[in-house]
Protein backbone atom coordinates (compact mmCIF):
# COMPACT_ATOMS: atom_id res chain seq x y z
CA UNK A 1 0.00 0.00 0.00
CA UNK A 2 1.70 3.21 -1.14
CA UNK A 3 -0.97 5.76 -0.25
CA UNK A 4 -3.97 5.30 2.00
CA UNK A 5 -6.74 7.86 2.12
CA UNK A 6 -8.90 7.23 5.18
CA UNK A 7 -12.22 8.92 5.70
CA UNK A 8 -11.18 12.27 4.30
CA UNK A 9 -13.70 15.07 4.63
CA UNK A 10 -13.31 18.68 3.61
CA UNK A 11 -15.92 21.27 4.43
CA UNK A 12 -15.93 24.73 2.87
CA UNK A 13 -18.19 26.97 4.96
CA UNK A 14 -20.95 24.42 5.42
CA UNK A 15 -20.54 22.81 2.01
CA UNK A 16 -18.98 19.36 2.06
CA UNK A 17 -16.56 19.19 -0.85
CA UNK A 18 -15.38 15.77 0.30
CA UNK A 19 -17.19 13.35 2.58
CA UNK A 20 -15.71 10.19 4.11
CA UNK A 21 -13.55 9.44 1.09
CA UNK A 22 -11.40 6.33 1.54
CA UNK A 23 -9.30 4.40 -0.96
CA UNK A 24 -5.77 3.23 -1.36
CA UNK A 25 -3.17 3.20 -4.08
CA UNK A 26 -0.98 0.17 -4.76
CA UNK A 27 2.68 0.54 -5.50
CA UNK A 28 3.28 0.83 -9.25
CA UNK A 29 -0.30 1.19 -10.49
CA UNK A 30 -2.01 3.91 -12.47
CA UNK A 31 -5.08 4.91 -10.53
CA UNK A 32 -7.66 7.11 -12.24
CA UNK A 33 -9.73 9.55 -10.21
CA UNK A 34 -12.86 10.39 -12.18
CA UNK A 35 -16.17 12.07 -11.62
CA UNK A 36 -18.28 14.93 -12.96
CA UNK A 37 -17.17 18.54 -12.60
CA UNK A 38 -17.31 19.69 -9.01
CA UNK A 39 -17.09 16.14 -7.66
CA UNK A 40 -14.12 17.09 -5.49
CA UNK A 41 -11.26 15.53 -7.46
CA UNK A 42 -8.94 18.56 -7.42
CA UNK A 43 -9.90 19.24 -3.79
CA UNK A 44 -8.71 15.73 -3.00
CA UNK A 45 -5.39 16.43 -4.79
CA UNK A 46 -5.07 19.62 -2.79
CA UNK A 47 -5.71 17.72 0.44
CA UNK A 48 -3.17 15.00 -0.39
CA UNK A 49 -0.49 17.66 -1.08
CA UNK A 50 -1.54 19.85 1.90
CA UNK A 51 -2.55 22.76 -0.28
CA UNK A 52 -5.66 22.35 1.85
CA UNK A 53 -5.95 20.62 5.20
CA UNK A 54 -8.74 18.05 5.61
CA UNK A 55 -11.56 18.71 8.03
CA UNK A 56 -11.55 15.05 9.02
CA UNK A 57 -9.69 11.86 8.18
CA UNK A 58 -6.06 10.91 7.68
CA UNK A 59 -3.71 10.17 4.83
CA UNK A 60 -0.86 7.69 5.08
CA UNK A 61 2.08 7.44 2.69
CA UNK A 62 4.11 4.25 3.03
CA UNK A 63 2.44 3.70 6.39
CA UNK A 64 3.37 7.12 7.71
CA UNK A 65 0.76 9.77 8.43
CA UNK A 66 1.27 12.75 6.13
CA UNK A 67 -1.96 14.69 6.55
CA UNK A 68 -1.15 17.85 8.49
CA UNK A 69 2.39 18.10 7.15
CA UNK A 70 3.37 21.14 5.10
CA UNK A 71 3.35 20.94 1.31
CA UNK A 72 7.14 21.02 1.06
CA UNK A 73 7.47 18.14 3.52
CA UNK A 74 5.10 16.02 1.44
CA UNK A 75 7.12 16.76 -1.70
CA UNK A 76 10.23 15.80 0.23
CA UNK A 77 8.64 12.46 1.12
CA UNK A 78 8.10 11.67 -2.55
CA UNK A 79 4.75 12.99 -3.76
CA UNK A 80 4.78 15.59 -6.53
CA UNK A 81 2.00 17.01 -8.67
CA UNK A 82 0.93 19.02 -11.67
CA UNK A 83 -1.86 21.56 -11.74
CA UNK A 84 -5.14 21.68 -13.62
CA UNK A 85 -4.63 25.39 -14.33
CA UNK A 86 -0.97 25.32 -15.32
CA UNK A 87 1.24 26.93 -12.69
CA UNK A 88 4.65 27.25 -14.29
CA UNK A 89 7.06 29.87 -13.00
CA UNK A 90 6.26 32.43 -15.64
CA UNK A 91 9.49 34.36 -15.80
CA UNK A 92 11.69 31.30 -15.98
CA UNK A 93 12.89 29.29 -18.91
CA UNK A 94 11.73 25.73 -19.48
CA UNK A 95 15.00 24.44 -18.05
CA UNK A 96 14.86 26.63 -14.95
CA UNK A 97 11.33 25.44 -14.22
CA UNK A 98 12.46 21.83 -14.25
CA UNK A 99 15.58 22.67 -12.22
CA UNK A 100 13.38 24.21 -9.52
CA UNK A 101 11.48 20.92 -9.50
CA UNK A 102 14.65 19.28 -8.27
CA UNK A 103 14.85 21.51 -5.20
CA UNK A 104 13.67 18.77 -2.87
CA UNK A 105 16.43 16.43 -4.08
CA UNK A 106 19.30 18.88 -3.63
CA UNK A 107 20.69 20.70 -0.63
CA UNK A 108 23.16 23.49 -1.51
CA UNK A 109 22.80 26.44 0.87
CA UNK A 110 23.81 30.08 0.68
CA UNK A 111 27.52 29.63 1.34
CA UNK A 112 27.91 26.64 -0.96
CA UNK A 113 26.11 28.54 -3.71
CA UNK A 114 28.20 31.69 -3.34
CA UNK A 115 31.59 30.03 -2.94
CA UNK A 116 30.85 27.31 -5.50
CA UNK A 117 32.21 24.44 -3.46
CA UNK A 118 33.02 21.14 -5.15
CA UNK A 119 29.94 19.58 -3.56
CA UNK A 120 27.75 22.37 -4.91
CA UNK A 121 29.24 22.12 -8.41
CA UNK A 122 28.65 18.38 -8.52
CA UNK A 123 25.13 18.83 -7.32
CA UNK A 124 24.43 21.54 -9.90
CA UNK A 125 25.82 19.30 -12.65
CA UNK A 126 23.56 16.49 -11.44
CA UNK A 127 20.56 18.86 -11.45
CA UNK A 128 21.30 19.76 -15.07
CA UNK A 129 21.82 16.14 -16.05
CA UNK A 130 18.49 15.05 -14.55
CA UNK A 131 16.77 18.11 -16.05
CA UNK A 132 18.07 17.11 -19.49
CA UNK A 133 16.87 13.56 -18.91
CA UNK A 134 13.34 14.52 -17.93
CA UNK A 135 13.05 17.15 -20.66
CA UNK A 136 14.01 14.47 -23.14
CA UNK A 137 11.54 12.04 -21.61
CA UNK A 138 8.58 14.42 -21.99
CA UNK A 139 9.69 15.30 -25.52
CA UNK A 140 11.07 18.77 -24.86
CA UNK A 141 14.76 18.21 -25.59
CA UNK A 142 16.20 21.40 -27.04
CA UNK A 143 13.59 23.68 -25.48
CA UNK A 144 15.84 24.47 -22.50
CA UNK A 145 16.29 28.19 -23.05
CA UNK A 146 12.72 28.97 -24.08
CA UNK A 147 10.65 31.13 -21.77
CA UNK A 148 8.20 28.59 -20.34
CA UNK A 149 5.12 30.69 -21.02
CA UNK A 150 6.03 31.18 -24.69
CA UNK A 151 5.35 27.49 -25.35
CA UNK A 152 1.98 26.28 -26.63
CA UNK A 153 -0.41 25.06 -23.96
CA UNK A 154 0.18 21.37 -24.61
CA UNK A 155 3.94 21.74 -24.24
CA UNK A 156 3.51 23.74 -21.04
CA UNK A 157 1.72 20.71 -19.58
CA UNK A 158 4.74 18.62 -20.50
CA UNK A 159 7.03 21.10 -18.72
CA UNK A 160 4.86 20.69 -15.63
CA UNK A 161 5.17 16.91 -15.84
CA UNK A 162 8.96 17.15 -16.25
CA UNK A 163 9.10 19.53 -13.29
CA UNK A 164 7.10 17.10 -11.15
CA UNK A 165 9.33 14.20 -12.26
CA UNK A 166 12.46 16.17 -11.40
CA UNK A 167 11.54 15.80 -7.74
CA UNK A 168 12.09 12.01 -8.14
CA UNK A 169 8.66 11.17 -6.72
CA UNK A 170 7.37 7.74 -5.82
CA UNK A 171 3.84 8.98 -6.42
CA UNK A 172 2.96 11.59 -9.04
CA UNK A 173 -0.42 13.32 -9.11
CA UNK A 174 -1.46 14.47 -12.58
CA UNK A 175 -4.42 16.85 -12.71
CA UNK A 176 -6.07 16.63 -16.14
CA UNK A 177 -2.87 16.25 -18.17
CA UNK A 178 -4.69 16.03 -21.51
CA UNK A 179 -7.33 18.73 -20.99
CA UNK A 180 -7.87 20.55 -24.27
CA UNK A 181 -5.66 18.22 -26.29
CA UNK A 182 -6.55 16.48 -29.53
CA UNK A 183 -6.50 12.71 -29.98
CA UNK A 184 -2.91 12.30 -31.11
CA UNK A 185 -1.60 14.58 -28.36
CA UNK A 186 -3.67 12.60 -25.87
CA UNK A 187 -2.12 9.36 -27.12
CA UNK A 188 1.35 10.84 -26.68
CA UNK A 189 0.61 11.83 -23.10
CA UNK A 190 -0.86 8.37 -22.39
CA UNK A 191 2.35 6.90 -23.76
CA UNK A 192 4.34 9.26 -21.50
CA UNK A 193 2.32 8.19 -18.45
CA UNK A 194 3.13 4.55 -19.23
CA UNK A 195 6.80 5.49 -19.41
CA UNK A 196 6.47 7.16 -16.01
CA UNK A 197 4.94 3.97 -14.67
CA UNK A 198 7.87 2.13 -16.27
CA UNK A 199 10.23 4.12 -14.05
CA UNK A 200 8.50 2.56 -11.05
CA UNK A 201 6.54 5.69 -10.25
CA UNK A 202 2.96 5.25 -9.11
CA UNK A 203 0.47 7.52 -10.86
CA UNK A 204 -2.72 9.11 -9.56
CA UNK A 205 -4.54 10.69 -12.46
CA UNK A 206 -7.52 13.02 -12.71
CA UNK A 207 -8.93 12.94 -16.21
CA UNK A 208 -12.16 13.56 -18.06
CA UNK A 209 -11.15 11.82 -21.28
CA UNK A 210 -12.91 8.47 -20.71
CA UNK A 211 -11.36 6.69 -23.68
CA UNK A 212 -7.92 7.43 -22.32
CA UNK A 213 -8.81 6.65 -18.72
CA UNK A 214 -10.36 3.30 -19.59
CA UNK A 215 -7.36 2.26 -21.68
CA UNK A 216 -4.65 3.58 -19.37
CA UNK A 217 -5.72 3.05 -15.78
CA UNK A 218 -5.33 -0.14 -13.78
CA UNK A 219 -8.08 0.88 -11.39
CA UNK A 220 -10.51 3.75 -11.03
CA UNK A 221 -12.04 5.63 -8.14
CA UNK A 222 -15.24 7.52 -8.91
CA UNK A 223 -16.29 10.60 -6.97
CA UNK A 224 -19.65 12.31 -7.13
CA UNK A 225 -20.68 15.27 -4.96
CA UNK A 226 -17.67 14.70 -2.75
CA UNK A 227 -18.41 11.05 -2.08
CA UNK A 228 -16.78 7.93 -3.43
CA UNK A 229 -19.45 6.06 -5.34
CA UNK A 230 -17.38 3.30 -6.88
CA UNK A 231 -13.93 1.76 -7.07
CA UNK A 232 -12.62 -0.98 -9.32
CA UNK A 233 -11.15 -1.92 -12.68
CA UNK A 234 -12.24 0.06 -15.75
CA UNK A 235 -14.35 -2.97 -16.68
CA UNK A 236 -16.19 -2.97 -13.35
CA UNK A 237 -16.66 0.80 -13.39
CA UNK A 238 -18.14 0.78 -16.88
CA UNK A 239 -20.76 -1.69 -15.71
CA UNK A 240 -21.48 -0.11 -12.33
CA UNK A 241 -25.11 1.06 -12.35
CA UNK A 242 -24.49 3.88 -9.88
CA UNK A 243 -21.63 5.24 -11.97
CA UNK A 244 -23.66 5.00 -15.12
CA UNK A 245 -26.47 6.88 -13.46
CA UNK A 246 -24.27 9.56 -11.94
CA UNK A 247 -21.83 10.07 -14.69
CA UNK A 248 -21.58 7.91 -17.74
CA UNK A 249 -25.34 7.65 -17.86
CA UNK A 250 -25.61 10.94 -19.66
CA UNK A 251 -23.75 9.47 -22.58
CA UNK A 252 -25.94 6.40 -22.81
CA UNK A 253 -29.08 8.47 -23.04
CA UNK A 254 -27.85 10.26 -26.13
CA UNK B 1 41.28 63.84 -11.23
CA UNK B 2 41.26 62.93 -7.55
CA UNK B 3 38.77 65.51 -6.44
CA UNK B 4 37.52 64.92 -2.86
CA UNK B 5 34.06 66.17 -3.86
CA UNK B 6 33.71 63.67 -6.69
CA UNK B 7 35.10 60.92 -4.52
CA UNK B 8 32.52 61.68 -1.86
CA UNK B 9 29.69 61.52 -4.39
CA UNK B 10 31.11 58.25 -5.70
CA UNK B 11 31.19 56.92 -2.14
CA UNK B 12 27.56 57.87 -1.59
CA UNK B 13 26.66 56.16 -4.86
CA UNK B 14 28.27 52.98 -3.59
CA UNK B 15 26.48 53.15 -0.23
CA UNK B 16 23.21 53.75 -2.08
CA UNK B 17 23.91 50.76 -4.32
CA UNK B 18 24.25 48.62 -1.20
CA UNK B 19 20.94 50.01 0.07
CA UNK B 20 19.32 49.39 -3.30
CA UNK B 21 20.52 45.78 -3.27
CA UNK B 22 19.27 45.41 0.31
CA UNK B 23 15.69 46.08 -0.79
CA UNK B 24 16.15 44.05 -3.98
CA UNK B 25 17.17 40.95 -2.06
CA UNK B 26 14.06 41.08 0.11
CA UNK B 27 11.96 41.68 -3.01
CA UNK B 28 13.54 38.59 -4.55
CA UNK B 29 11.06 36.47 -2.60
CA UNK B 30 8.25 38.92 -3.31
CA UNK B 31 8.39 40.81 -0.01
CA UNK B 32 8.22 44.58 -0.21
CA UNK B 33 10.03 45.85 2.89
CA UNK B 34 10.20 49.55 3.66
CA UNK B 35 12.02 48.88 6.90
CA UNK B 36 15.48 49.13 5.40
CA UNK B 37 15.96 52.71 6.58
CA UNK B 38 15.26 51.34 10.07
CA UNK B 39 17.78 48.51 9.67
CA UNK B 40 20.23 51.04 8.25
CA UNK B 41 19.85 53.22 11.35
CA UNK B 42 20.38 50.21 13.66
CA UNK B 43 23.64 49.42 11.87
CA UNK B 44 24.69 53.07 11.85
CA UNK B 45 23.92 53.80 15.52
CA UNK B 46 25.35 50.52 16.79
CA UNK B 47 28.66 50.99 15.03
CA UNK B 48 28.80 54.74 15.78
CA UNK B 49 28.14 54.28 19.50
CA UNK B 50 30.48 51.29 19.87
CA UNK B 51 33.36 53.13 18.21
CA UNK B 52 32.84 56.54 19.83
CA UNK B 53 31.88 55.44 23.36
CA UNK B 54 33.78 52.19 23.77
CA UNK B 55 36.63 52.69 21.32
CA UNK B 56 35.79 49.49 19.43
CA UNK B 57 37.73 49.26 16.12
CA UNK B 58 35.67 50.39 13.12
CA UNK B 59 35.50 47.01 11.29
CA UNK B 60 34.28 45.24 14.41
CA UNK B 61 31.74 47.97 15.13
CA UNK B 62 30.42 47.66 11.57
CA UNK B 63 30.16 43.87 11.81
CA UNK B 64 28.25 44.07 15.08
CA UNK B 65 26.00 46.78 13.62
CA UNK B 66 25.21 44.68 10.56
CA UNK B 67 24.58 41.53 12.61
CA UNK B 68 22.34 43.37 15.05
CA UNK B 69 20.35 44.76 12.13
CA UNK B 70 20.10 41.19 10.78
CA UNK B 71 18.85 39.98 14.17
CA UNK B 72 16.12 42.60 14.06
CA UNK B 73 15.44 41.48 10.50
CA UNK B 74 14.68 37.98 11.74
CA UNK B 75 12.58 39.34 14.62
CA UNK B 76 10.53 41.51 12.26
CA UNK B 77 10.54 38.96 9.44
CA UNK B 78 8.87 36.15 11.37
CA UNK B 79 5.69 37.93 12.53
CA UNK B 80 5.27 39.74 9.20
CA UNK B 81 5.49 36.50 7.15
CA UNK B 82 1.75 36.41 6.73
CA UNK B 83 1.63 39.94 5.38
CA UNK B 84 1.80 40.56 1.67
CA UNK B 85 2.27 43.51 -0.62
CA UNK B 86 1.22 46.86 0.71
CA UNK B 87 0.40 45.49 4.19
CA UNK B 88 3.94 44.29 4.64
CA UNK B 89 5.19 47.64 3.31
CA UNK B 90 3.16 49.56 5.89
CA UNK B 91 4.18 47.27 8.76
CA UNK B 92 7.89 47.56 7.94
CA UNK B 93 7.61 51.31 7.41
CA UNK B 94 6.06 51.47 10.87
CA UNK B 95 8.99 49.49 12.25
CA UNK B 96 11.43 52.01 10.76
CA UNK B 97 9.57 54.90 12.37
CA UNK B 98 9.51 53.14 15.76
CA UNK B 99 13.27 52.65 15.60
CA UNK B 100 13.78 56.30 14.69
CA UNK B 101 11.58 57.52 17.53
CA UNK B 102 13.53 55.31 19.95
CA UNK B 103 16.79 56.87 18.77
CA UNK B 104 15.30 60.35 19.25
CA UNK B 105 14.08 59.65 22.78
CA UNK B 106 16.90 57.51 24.12
CA UNK B 107 18.85 60.68 24.80
CA UNK B 108 21.29 59.31 27.39
CA UNK B 109 22.63 56.94 24.75
CA UNK B 110 22.03 58.59 21.39
CA UNK B 111 21.94 62.34 22.24
CA UNK B 112 18.43 62.35 20.78
CA UNK B 113 17.67 64.58 17.86
CA UNK B 114 21.11 66.19 18.09
CA UNK B 115 22.65 63.00 16.79
CA UNK B 116 26.02 61.34 17.27
CA UNK B 117 29.00 63.48 16.27
CA UNK B 118 32.69 62.74 16.17
CA UNK B 119 32.27 59.21 14.84
CA UNK B 120 35.69 57.87 13.79
CA UNK B 121 36.05 58.54 10.07
CA UNK B 122 37.04 55.52 8.03
CA UNK B 123 39.50 57.41 5.80
CA UNK B 124 41.07 59.53 8.52
CA UNK B 125 41.49 56.50 10.80
CA UNK B 126 43.35 54.71 8.05
CA UNK B 127 45.41 57.85 7.33
CA UNK B 128 46.40 58.06 11.00
CA UNK B 129 47.29 54.38 10.90
CA UNK B 130 49.54 54.59 7.86
CA UNK B 131 51.14 57.82 9.08
CA UNK B 132 52.16 55.95 12.22
CA UNK B 133 53.90 53.49 9.94
CA UNK B 134 55.82 56.42 8.50
CA UNK B 135 53.83 56.67 5.25
CA UNK B 136 52.79 60.03 3.98
CA UNK B 137 50.23 60.56 1.20
CA UNK B 138 52.76 63.05 -0.23
CA UNK B 139 54.70 60.05 -1.52
CA UNK B 140 51.83 59.42 -3.94
CA UNK B 141 51.50 63.13 -4.60
CA UNK B 142 48.21 63.30 -2.69
CA UNK B 143 46.94 65.78 -0.13
CA UNK B 144 45.57 64.28 3.08
CA UNK B 145 41.93 64.82 2.17
CA UNK B 146 42.52 63.40 -1.31
CA UNK B 147 44.08 60.32 0.26
CA UNK B 148 41.22 59.76 2.70
CA UNK B 149 38.61 60.25 -0.02
CA UNK B 150 40.41 57.81 -2.28
CA UNK B 151 40.87 55.19 0.43
CA UNK B 152 37.20 55.36 1.42
CA UNK B 153 36.13 55.11 -2.20
CA UNK B 154 38.35 52.10 -2.87
CA UNK B 155 37.20 50.27 0.26
CA UNK B 156 33.57 50.91 -0.61
CA UNK B 157 34.19 49.83 -4.19
CA UNK B 158 35.71 46.58 -3.00
CA UNK B 159 32.82 45.95 -0.61
CA UNK B 160 30.19 46.79 -3.22
CA UNK B 161 31.78 44.57 -5.84
CA UNK B 162 31.96 41.72 -3.34
CA UNK B 163 28.30 42.18 -2.47
CA UNK B 164 27.36 42.22 -6.16
CA UNK B 165 29.35 39.05 -6.84
CA UNK B 166 27.80 37.45 -3.74
CA UNK B 167 24.24 38.03 -4.87
CA UNK B 168 24.91 37.42 -8.56
CA UNK B 169 26.27 34.00 -7.67
CA UNK B 170 23.50 33.33 -5.21
CA UNK B 171 20.95 34.13 -7.91
CA UNK B 172 22.45 31.57 -10.26
CA UNK B 173 22.09 28.70 -7.83
CA UNK B 174 19.56 26.42 -6.20
CA UNK B 175 18.94 29.07 -3.56
CA UNK B 176 18.42 31.85 -6.12
CA UNK B 177 16.04 29.67 -8.12
CA UNK B 178 14.07 29.04 -4.93
CA UNK B 179 13.84 32.82 -4.35
CA UNK B 180 12.52 33.36 -7.87
CA UNK B 181 10.07 30.49 -7.60
CA UNK B 182 8.64 31.93 -4.37
CA UNK B 183 8.28 35.38 -5.92
CA UNK B 184 6.50 34.03 -8.98
CA UNK B 185 4.17 31.51 -7.34
CA UNK B 186 4.56 30.78 -3.65
CA UNK B 187 2.18 27.80 -3.53
CA UNK B 188 3.73 26.16 -6.58
CA UNK B 189 7.15 26.78 -5.03
CA UNK B 190 6.16 24.87 -1.90
CA UNK B 191 5.00 22.02 -4.13
CA UNK B 192 8.60 21.86 -5.40
CA UNK B 193 9.65 21.10 -1.83
CA UNK B 194 10.84 24.65 -1.20
CA UNK B 195 10.62 25.72 2.44
CA UNK B 196 9.07 29.09 1.67
CA UNK B 197 9.15 30.27 5.29
CA UNK B 198 12.89 29.68 5.58
CA UNK B 199 13.76 31.43 2.33
CA UNK B 200 11.50 34.40 3.03
CA UNK B 201 13.06 34.98 6.42
CA UNK B 202 16.49 34.39 4.88
CA UNK B 203 16.03 37.16 2.31
CA UNK B 204 14.44 39.44 4.86
CA UNK B 205 17.39 39.13 7.21
CA UNK B 206 19.93 39.29 4.38
CA UNK B 207 18.36 42.58 3.35
CA UNK B 208 18.51 43.76 6.96
CA UNK B 209 22.18 42.79 7.37
CA UNK B 210 23.10 44.58 4.17
CA UNK B 211 21.11 47.70 5.07
CA UNK B 212 22.68 47.68 8.54
CA UNK B 213 26.14 47.33 7.03
CA UNK B 214 25.46 50.18 4.61
CA UNK B 215 24.26 52.25 7.58
CA UNK B 216 27.47 51.55 9.49
CA UNK B 217 29.52 52.56 6.44
CA UNK B 218 27.43 55.71 6.15
CA UNK B 219 28.20 56.58 9.78
CA UNK B 220 31.95 56.17 9.31
CA UNK B 221 32.03 58.01 6.01
CA UNK B 222 30.06 61.06 7.14
CA UNK B 223 31.30 61.07 10.74
CA UNK B 224 27.93 62.31 11.96
CA UNK B 225 24.49 60.71 12.14
CA UNK B 226 21.15 61.82 13.51
CA UNK B 227 17.63 60.38 13.42
CA UNK B 228 16.89 62.79 10.56
CA UNK B 229 19.11 60.63 8.32
CA UNK B 230 16.74 57.70 8.69
CA UNK B 231 13.25 59.11 8.21
CA UNK B 232 10.68 57.56 5.93
CA UNK B 233 12.11 59.79 3.19
CA UNK B 234 15.15 57.53 3.31
CA UNK B 235 12.93 54.42 3.22
CA UNK B 236 11.15 55.73 0.15
CA UNK B 237 14.42 56.79 -1.47
CA UNK B 238 15.77 53.24 -1.09
CA UNK B 239 12.54 51.86 -2.53
CA UNK B 240 12.79 54.21 -5.49
CA UNK B 241 16.28 52.90 -6.34
CA UNK B 242 14.72 49.49 -6.90
CA UNK B 243 11.51 50.70 -8.50
CA UNK B 244 13.26 53.11 -10.87
CA UNK B 245 16.12 50.81 -11.82
CA UNK B 246 14.00 47.67 -11.85
CA UNK B 247 13.31 45.40 -8.91
CA UNK B 248 13.53 42.01 -10.59
CA UNK B 249 17.14 42.00 -11.72
CA UNK B 250 20.18 42.65 -9.54
CA UNK B 251 21.40 45.30 -12.00
CA UNK B 252 18.18 47.26 -11.61
CA UNK B 253 18.76 48.77 -8.15
CA UNK B 254 22.46 49.21 -8.96
CA UNK B 255 21.54 51.35 -11.93
CA UNK B 256 18.74 53.09 -10.02
CA UNK B 257 20.99 54.02 -7.09
CA UNK B 258 23.74 55.27 -9.38
CA UNK B 259 21.51 57.33 -11.63
CA UNK B 260 19.39 58.81 -8.86
CA UNK B 261 22.44 59.77 -6.78
CA UNK B 262 24.26 61.41 -9.67
CA UNK B 263 21.30 63.25 -11.16
CA UNK B 264 20.61 65.72 -8.31
CA UNK B 265 24.36 66.44 -8.15
CA UNK B 266 24.53 67.15 -11.88
CA UNK B 267 21.54 69.45 -11.57
CA UNK B 268 22.90 71.22 -8.49
CA UNK B 269 23.09 74.52 -10.39
CA UNK B 270 19.30 74.47 -10.72
CA UNK B 271 19.01 74.54 -6.92
CA UNK B 272 15.43 73.88 -5.82
CA UNK B 273 14.22 72.97 -9.28
CA UNK B 274 16.33 69.82 -9.40
CA UNK B 275 13.95 67.87 -7.20
CA UNK B 276 11.12 68.82 -9.53
CA UNK B 277 13.10 67.28 -12.35
CA UNK B 278 13.84 64.27 -10.14
CA UNK B 279 10.10 63.87 -9.58
CA UNK B 280 9.29 64.33 -13.26
CA UNK B 281 11.82 61.65 -14.22
CA UNK B 282 10.19 59.24 -11.80
CA UNK B 283 6.73 59.96 -13.18
CA UNK B 284 7.93 59.46 -16.76
CA UNK B 285 9.58 56.23 -15.75
CA UNK B 286 6.39 54.90 -14.22
CA UNK B 287 4.47 55.81 -17.37
CA UNK B 288 6.87 54.31 -19.89
CA UNK B 289 8.66 51.56 -17.99
CA UNK B 290 6.61 50.61 -14.93
CA UNK B 291 8.75 47.51 -14.42
CA UNK B 292 11.82 49.74 -13.96
CA UNK B 293 14.60 50.68 -16.33
CA UNK B 294 16.34 47.32 -16.32
CA UNK B 295 14.30 44.13 -16.62
CA UNK B 296 14.93 40.55 -17.71
CA UNK B 297 13.94 41.37 -21.29
CA UNK B 298 16.52 44.14 -21.58
CA UNK B 299 19.28 41.89 -20.25
CA UNK B 300 18.36 39.17 -22.75
CA UNK B 301 18.38 41.69 -25.58
CA UNK B 302 21.78 43.03 -24.50
CA UNK B 303 23.10 39.49 -24.54
CA UNK B 304 21.55 39.03 -27.98
CA UNK B 305 19.71 35.97 -26.78
CA UNK B 306 16.19 37.27 -27.30
CA UNK B 307 13.94 34.50 -28.52
CA UNK B 308 10.95 35.16 -30.67
CA UNK B 309 7.75 34.42 -28.85
CA UNK B 310 5.94 31.34 -30.08
CA UNK B 311 2.21 31.03 -30.03
CA UNK B 312 0.06 27.94 -29.89
CA UNK B 313 -1.05 26.80 -33.30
Amino acid sequence: MLLEVQGIGKIFGGLAALEEVSFSIQQGEILGLIGPNGAGKTTLFNVITSFLYPTSGDIFFKGEKISGLKTQAITQKGITRTFQNIRLFEQMTVEENVMVGRHSRSRAGVLGSVFRTAVQKNEEARIRERTEYFLGMVGLAGYNEWPAVSLPYGLQRRVEIARALAGEPQLILLDEPVAGMNESETDEIAELIRKIQGLGITVLLIEHDMTMVMKLCDRLVVLNFGQKIAEGTPQQIQNDPEVIEAYLGQEEEE
Amino acid sequence: MINPYYLQIASFILINILLGISIYITLATGQLSLGNAGFMSIGAYTSALLTTKLGVPIPIGMMIGALLAGLFGILIGIPTLRLHGVYLAIATLGFGEVVRVIFINWESMTSGAVGVAGIPHLGRTILAGVQKQGFSPETWGLKNNEFTGLVVFLILLLITLSVIVFFARLNRSRVGRAFQAIRQDEKAASAMGINTTYYKILTFSQGAVLAGFAGALFAHVTGYISPADFTYHRAVEILVFAVFGGGEILWGPIFGATFLTIMPEMLRSLSEYRYMIYGAVLVLMMVFRPQGFIDADLILRLKGKKKEKVYAA
